[in-house]
């Protein structure tokens, strides 16, 4: 080697390290960790994330089979607040199908009647519109899921199309909840556990992220469009509701759910179970250096 | 002729079917499920003697009797899905005909006596004739025995194919098809399976004995068909080429023939199968049907001695009932569906045929047929079993589908406002008090605009020292309107933390002024 290749190689290996984290500046610039949108239709509020994020081929490549997770839980009406926005899902079941998925599964287990929910929720109708594959749970599919790292829960039935899934995506809709304080992101995904959830309610917090671990989604979106603010997570009064017209989107469901505390202004230590998934380390994104991007459409 | 009395029979049951199937979650538009059943020619007689009265709604049944004077009992032979049941079971295990058969004609009284039985029992509004209704009789068999069996058989089919790999595909994509068509999401699994299968599985097997000895010597529907048809204008005529050869009188589903006169029909027992036209021998064709405008009349085979025997059969049949315990336990777990008549109505109305049952079956499931609470009259009436499902806070279908009006068709807002219960905490058991950790599974699934179920947060002291705040439940009582869900979700294994009973309950005389 020569002399004026060794300075011109050291000279640019120097920059290069000087510039480093620049960077990586640059690159949390071009794609943040979570996404804050506000104050648009939920089709806008979506397209507006995705945006942000670079389109959904960040998280969805070419052929995968998408499972998309909403929350169908109850038999009430889109203007109750108590179910997923139907018309972001149906953007949503959209996007993917554009983003080249193979097929777009969508399911919940759940708590009324399961075709009544599906119908009154208007998700059923609107994500088949949107070319989804709209299923109900077929309760003798779920299979048992081994939990080796579960503190309380060793073993818990869970819906196979879920685990088998190349993405998966967590739809939940942001409600206030009697027990768990709210229901965002990490409780949603109760809707592809099997078996007796309501005994899963006491010791709440360590079962949910024993389980939870094992089910991190691809994405998480937390339609925060219409907000149940009491009642929840049934609802039934649209006095409970608010009109927050917001959606927060992240790779990292225990960030979504952290930055939707922010609609009811709940402070994170009154809320066991996502206080319990930072403790336990399932959160992708330090919290306190989180790169958020907000946008407000306008 | 019988070979169209034999497309009109399978048009009917599979029209029979189609109603049934149809009684589900959507129900939406088009025919009312319950409108053949509105069809049986017992409910306006029991309307009459029970309520003194005959409601608009039947007019189904109406029809048929109106028609039975003069063409007779058709509605037996062309119509009467049960009726038509019967004969395919015939078919299958080839019953004997009416020379090799035992002589069971001296039964026959016997459906006149038990009218008469069930008339009198009615008068003094001990309403029990739905257990014997044929409309009612083939609907609960649909609903209780046959429905949950090919649910079962069907979905274990579905299952082993779907476990073949290249299968699972297409197998799937029809099951889900079948779902959506046949069968509700989930199958209700019904209490008093085995006493209505034996039930309808006697009166079949008694296919082994005689052809329709149900429809011969037991129905009480036939009875009153065959009453009104002993004068009736359409009769069959036998020439005098007739050589006495006494196959149709072999051949005659009902026996109405006289082993000893082929030129005789009873018109009370005839059911107009047109069997004996089919099988006299071509070349004689003695037997030609017409009007007639001088009719003669059937004799009634029915005497003194059975009317005396069945009236003081229906007064000890009273005396039986009235003596029956008396058990608040029991009233207090005899939870209507919203929007019933008060107790004695409802009772007097319900004809027992499950079409309420039926269509819960695709919604909460929590109606069940009734076992005998006390005494008979609760049999095979709709109760609600929380334990087994609840009512859906979103659904009035079981008033939709009642075919005479015993739950009222209550608006969905009504519906909501009519409790038909209450509940309470059982607090030794309920999680939160029992164990001193959160629960309230009940509190999240309560429906109502104004949650009925509210929770109290208190501070707790474990024996270690530590402390924890738990939410404590409680019922509101004028909130709640006994849908059960809370019950029904309630995570503990057996007896449940809280529980509904009829305490509460609103019932209705008739449908709520529109407001």
């Amino acid at each position: 080697m020569r002399r004026r290749h060794f300075i011109k190689y050291a000279g640019m290996s120097l920059l290069g390290i000087s510039l480093a984290p620049y960077s990586k500046i640059l690159q949390a610039q071009t794609s943040p960790e979570a996404v804050w949108v506000e104050n648009g239709e939920p089709e806008q509020l979506l397209l507006a994330a995705l945006n942000a994020f670079g389109g959904l081929n960040t998280f969805i490549s070419r052929g995968d089979v998408v499972v998309i997770k909403p929350n169908i839980a109850w038999d009430r009406a889109p203007e109750l607040a108590a179910t997923t926005n139907p018309d972001l899902v149906a953007a949503l079941v959209k996007q993917c199908l554009d983003a080249g998925a193979k097929e777009v599964k969508l399911f919940d287990r759940t708590c009324n009647s399961a075709r009544r929910c599906y119908r009154s929720s208007q998700i059923e109708a609107k994500a088949k519109d949107a070319g989804a594959d709209v299923e109900l749970v077929r309760d003798f599919r779920f299979r048992d899921l081994r939990i080796a790292e579960g503190e309380e829960i060793k073993e818990w039935p869970v819906y196979p199309d879920y685990l088998e899934a190349d993405k998966t995506i967590n739809v939940p809709i942001a409600k206030v909840h009697s027990m768990s304080q709210v229901t965002l992101g990490l409780k949603n995904l109760m809707g592809v556990m099997g078996g007796e959830r309501g005994s899963l309610h006491n010791h709440f917090a360590t079962k949910l992220i024993d389980i939870d671990r094992e089910l991190l989604p691809t994405l998480t979106i937390i339609d925060a469009y219409r907000v149940l603010e009491h009642n929840g997570p049934v609802g039934g009064n649209v006095n409970d509701v608010r009109q927050a017209r917001t959606l927060i989107m992240s790779a990292c469901v225990a960030t979504a759910d952290r930055l939707a505390l922010d609609l009811f202004g709940i402070p994170v230590v009154q809320v066991g179970h996502i206080k319990e998934a930072y403790a336990r380390g399932i959160n992708k994104f330090d919290f306190d250096n989180l790169n958020l991007k907000k946008i407000t459409l306008s | 002729m019988a070979k169209t009395r034999r497309v009109f029979q399978i048009l009917f049951l599979c029209f029979f079917i189609f109603l049934f199937i149809r009684a589900r979650y959507p129900y939406e538009v088009g025919l009312g499920s319950d409108l053949f059943l509105r069809f049986s020619p017992l409910i306006p007689l029991f309307d009459l003697v029970s309520n003194l009265q005959i409601s608009a709604i039947l007019w189904p049944a109406l029809i048929i009797l109106a028609l039975t004077p003069f063409i007779g009992r058709f509605f037996c032979g062309w119509i009467c899905p049960l009726g038509t049941t019967l004969d395919i079971t015939s078919k299958v295990v080839k019953s004997p005909d009416n020379r090799k058969s035992v002589d069971v004609s001296k039964w026959r009284p016997v459906k006149f006596g038990l009218l008469l039985g069930l008339i009198v029992l009615g008068i003094f509004s001990v309403p029990i004739w739905g257990i014997f209704d044929p409309l009612s009789i083939m609907n609960r068999a649909l609903t209780v025995v046959f429905y949950p069996l090919s649910t079962l058989l069907a979905e274990n089919t579905f299952r082993g194919l779907s476990s073949i790999s290249f299968l699972e595909g297409p197998v799937f994509a029809a099951y889900d098809w079948f779902k959506m068509v046949l069968m509700p999401e989930e199958q209700a699994h019904l209490q008093q399976v085995a006493w209505i299968a034996l039930f309808f599985g006697g009166i079949l097997s008694l296919e082994l004995v005689t052809r329709r000895f149900w429809c011969r010597n037991l129905c009480p529907a036939g009875a009153l068909l065959g009453f009104l048809s002993q004068f009736r204008f359409y009769e069959r005529l036998v020439g005098d080429a007739c050589p006495q050869c006494g196959k149709c009188q072999r051949e005659c589903k009902m026996d109405a023939i006289p082993q000893d006169d082929a030129r005789e029909t009873s018109k009370v027992e005839c059911i107009e199968c047109f069997n004996c036209g089919e099988t006299c021998p071509p070349k004689i064709q003695a037997i030609t049907y017409r009007w007639r405008w001088k009719p003669y009349r059937s004799v009634v085979d029915f005497h003194r001695r059975g009317f005396l025997n069945a009236t003081v059969g229906g007064f000890a049949a009273i005396g039986l009932v009235s003596i029956g315990i008396d058990n608040r336990k029991d009233t207090s777990v005899l939870i209507r569906p919203p929007g019933s008549m008060p107790e004695n109505e409802f009772l007097d109305r319900c004809i027992r045929c499950m079409e309420c049952v039926r269509i819960c079956g695709s919604n909460g499931r929590c109606l069940q047929p009734g076992n005998v609470q006390g005494d008979i009259q609760h049999l095979w009436t709709p109760v609600a079993v929380m334990r087994a499902g609840y009512c859906e806070y979103n659904c009035n279908l079981c008033g939709a589908v009642c075919p005479t009006e015993a739950i009222l068709p209550l608006t969905l807002e009504d519906k909501k406002q009519t409790p038909m219960g209450l509940a309470y905490f059982s607090k030794d058991l309920c999680i939160p008090y029992a164990r001193n950790e959160d629960c309230i599974v009940c509190e999240e699934h309560c429906p109502t605009v104004e949650k009925a179920i509210q929770f109290d947060e208190k501070e707790y002291v474990a024996p270690d020292g530590t402390t924890r705040i738990v939410k404590y439940p409680y019922v509101v009582r004028d909130r709640c309107i006994g849908c059960g869900i809370c019950e029904f979700k309630c995570p503990l294994p057996g007896d449940p933390g809280i529980f509904v009973t009829s305490e509460n309950e609103e019932r209705l005389e008739q449908l709520p002024a529109v407001s």
